[in-house]
């Protein structure tokens, strides 16, 4: 195995750990900053994928245009979702969150279920075929390279609306202390409502960007539920960069390790990272270590 | 606290009233045969799921159109085993002791349908197997299980056999998913390349429906192969010969296990690898030029009932829809032992799929056929006395084709 095919590996690595990353930032959002265990976040991503998908074949717009639309529609459902079912569970033990968020997964994949079937659907632009040659050994398949411009614009997008805007400092501050946050004049309720809404919506987008090089099913958000949980922890639970960095790292060593090892460890090694990570770095790798 | 638990034993009590209705009103239809059905309606293989499906109805429309079995009309009880084999294993029980179906016609895949072999046995149903091709299904020594369809082993020797007669160089790289089905078929290759001279210089085992194979198309092409042998479902084909063409990998022949490289979907560009399925290789069992009775009447109800083409797989289906009704026609009884000792002397001389006649082990030996994509369409290439038209070799490098 030469040096080409390593920093090959590296290259189609970053190109899906963007990807891996966008998922990551918009759980770490929701669970690492607001601290709602959400495990319907791989049916987001899901309903983001159909979404793209159905406006695609009505329109045949671009998908690179369309999982904005995707996103927004996202948004909406996420903000529905915070205050019909999850306001009223406030304050109640993250126990109810888990089957709630659970539920909110089954419906959305059983509902996409009935109204598309199981049938699996992919779509088909002329991008698809196009490889750009970087040298003479390295290529890259021009979709992913789209897809990862645009999930790097919408991650700096992601961290700029948590450090920089009014909702993303209030967020962090109920993140610091839920109590003292509302006496500060902090709408609790609709600042959880919006982030929650974004977290969602950045997953939706991450479909959205996927649509066009994979397939999509009703249950394939399902690996991603879980991937983005070790992205949030790897990163060190709070930190939405960190939850990013981790998504590029777990996209690249699933890429090396099936170059070196064989495609199927690279799942075994995720989670081997991430259980040597709890145990002995368990504020994560990128965490910082809490007094 | 106190509401969740009201609250869960509403559901609960709601839950049991709904099962009860439910069997009630199953165990009350007298005037129909029933024949339990376990497939995957829903999850990744329910592509495949619904081709069983299609293939059962024709069946089940043709034999109810000549009278049904024992003067009674057939009825199909389906048990969607959801892709996962716990399922499977649940629909068994469901069939078995709920609709009370004296024979069994399933699972879809491999491994789902060696998960259900015990349940069968210890149950004392007979089992029809139609499309798995996992030799184990038939090696738990079960005297309940029989088999429509060619294995792994026959697949991997009539691959081994095509490549001889077409004097492929000697070296072979396996791919094959980590499933009971990619697993069967990639050491069945392994053992006939090694058997017959072949040099494997690559294996790899592949986690299904992931986004992602190029570095594994890397390591293959690293070893420089003359053959590639996959054992794939459909998306995986799919993927794998999309990023095939992105990794330059060009071996001189794509060879398959059927499966994903021989559903209908595969070389069409909306469902499947379009183009770049074009001149793989794969195994088949039937096609519908077949030259067996019955094979076009089959394509044209297929066509009819789906508006497409009919795969291997819903032959299959069909086919043993059509010996399961024979099997009963023959005991004249809807004893599941009697139906079973049928199925042991059956020997049908000519249905659409062949002939079927189980061996020992309850083994139907069905012939083995190499097609090839050609301009979208599967081709039979091998053996001579089949086939359509020669087979294109080697196949052109990725850079020198047209059209992607």
């Amino acid at each position: 195995m030469d040096l080409y095919a390593a920093l090959q590996a590296v290259i189609n690595g970053v190109l899906t750990g963007a990807l891996y990353a966008l998922v990551g930032m918009g759980l770490a959002l929701i669970f690492g900053v607001m601290r709602i265990v959400n495990f319907a976040h791989g049916a987001f991503m899901m309903l983001g994928m159909y979404a793209t998908y159905v406006l695609f074949t009505h329109t045949n717009i671009s998908p690179y245009l369309l999982f904005m639309v995707a996103g927004i529609l996202l948004f909406a459902l996420g903000y529905l979702i915070y205050f019909g079912l999850l306001r009223p569970i406030h304050g109640q033990s993250d126990f109810m969150q888990i089957l709630l968020t659970l539920g909110i997964g089954l419906i959305c994949t059983d509902g996409v279920l009935l109204i598309f079937g199981a049938d699996y659907h992919q779509i088909n632009i002329p991008l698809l075929g196009k490889n750009i040659h970087l040298g003479e050994h390295i290529v890259v398949n021009a979709p992913w390279v789209v897809s990862f411009v645009i999930a790097v614009a919408v991650a700096l997008g992601l961290y700029l609306f948590v450090m920089r805007t009014m909702i993303g400092r209030a967020a962090r501050a109920i993140a610091q202390n839920r109590y003292a946050a509302p006496l500060m004049g902090i709408n609790v309720f609709r600042v959880q409502a919006i982030s929650f809404a974004v977290g969602i919506a950045a997953a939706g987008i991450a479909g959205g960007l996927l649509l066009p090089v994979f397939y999509i099913y009703p249950q394939v958000g399902d690996q991603f539920t879980l991937k983005a949980f070790v992205m949030v922890v790897l990163g060190g639970m709070e930190s939405i960069v960190g939850a990013a960095l981790a998504g590029l790292v777990l996209g690249v060593v699933e890429s090396l390790t099936s170059l070196y090892w064989g495609n199927e460890w690279a799942l075994a090694v995720d989670f081997v990272i991430f259980l040597l990570v709890l145990s002995l770095k368990p504020s994560g790798i990128f965490g910082r270590q809490k007094a | 606290m106190r509401r969740l638990v009201r609250c869960f034993s509403v559901l609960l009590t709601g839950a049991l009233v709904l099962c009860g209705c439910k069997g009630g009103s199953q165990s009350e239809t007298g005037n129909t045969f029933k024949i339990g059905v376990i497939t995957s309606l829903t999850g990744p293989a329910a592509a495949f799921g619904q081709a069983h499906k299609n293939g059962y109805t024709v069946a089940l429309n043709d034999l109810n159109a000549k009278g049904g079995v024992m003067g009674k009309k057939i009825e199909l009880v389906y048990y969607d085993d959801q892709s996962r084999p716990d399922q499977a294993v649940q629909g068994v029980s469901k069939l078995v002791d709920q609709d009370h179906v004296p024979i069994i016609l399933g699972a879809y895949s491999s491994e789902n349908t060696r998960a259900i072999v015990p349940a069968v046995t210890q149950k004392q149903v007979p089992l029809l197997m139609p499309t798995a091709t996992a030799d184990n299904v038939v090696e738990t020594g079960s005297p309940w299980a029989f088999r429509i369809c060619a294995g792994s082993g026959a697949y991997a020797t009539t691959t081994i056999e095509f490549l001889k007669a077409m004097n492929a160089p000697k070296s072979v790289a396996i791919v094959y998913e980590n499933t009971n089905f990619g697993q069967a078929n990639g050491q069945a290759m392994d053992k006939a390349a090694k058997a017959n001279g072949f040099d494997v210089v690559d294996t790899e085992v592949y986690q299904a429906s992931s986004p992602d194979y190029k570095s594994l198309l890397q390591r293959v092409k690293a070893k420089n192969p003359a053959v590639i042998y996959f054992a794939s479902y459909l998306l995986d084909a799919s993927t794998l010969m999309r990023q095939a063409a992105q990794v330059n990998l060009n071996p001189e022949f794509y060879t398959s296990a059927g499966t994903g490289f021989a559903a209908a979907e595969f070389p069409t560009k909306d469902k499947g690898a379009g183009p770049y399925a074009e001149y793989t290789f794969s195994v088949s069992q039937w096609l519908p030029t077949a030259q067996w009775k019955g094979s076009k009447e089959f394509d044209e109800a297929f066509l009819k009932l789906t508006g497409a083409h009919p795969a291997y797989h819903a032959m299959e289906a069909y086919a043993s829809l059509l010996t399961a009704v024979a099997a009963i026609n023959k005991a004249n009884s809807a004893q599941p032992a009697a139906i079973r000792d049928a199925l042991k002397a059956i020997d049908l001389p000519d249905t659409p799929f062949g002939p079927v006649k189980f061996d020992d082990r309850g083994q139907n030996h069905h012939p083995v056929l190499i097609t090839q994509i050609l301009e979208g369409q599967y081709k039979v290439v091998y053996p001579a006395d089949a086939a359509e038209t020669k087979p294109v070799i080697p196949t052109p490098p990725w850079n020198k084709r047209q059209g992607l």
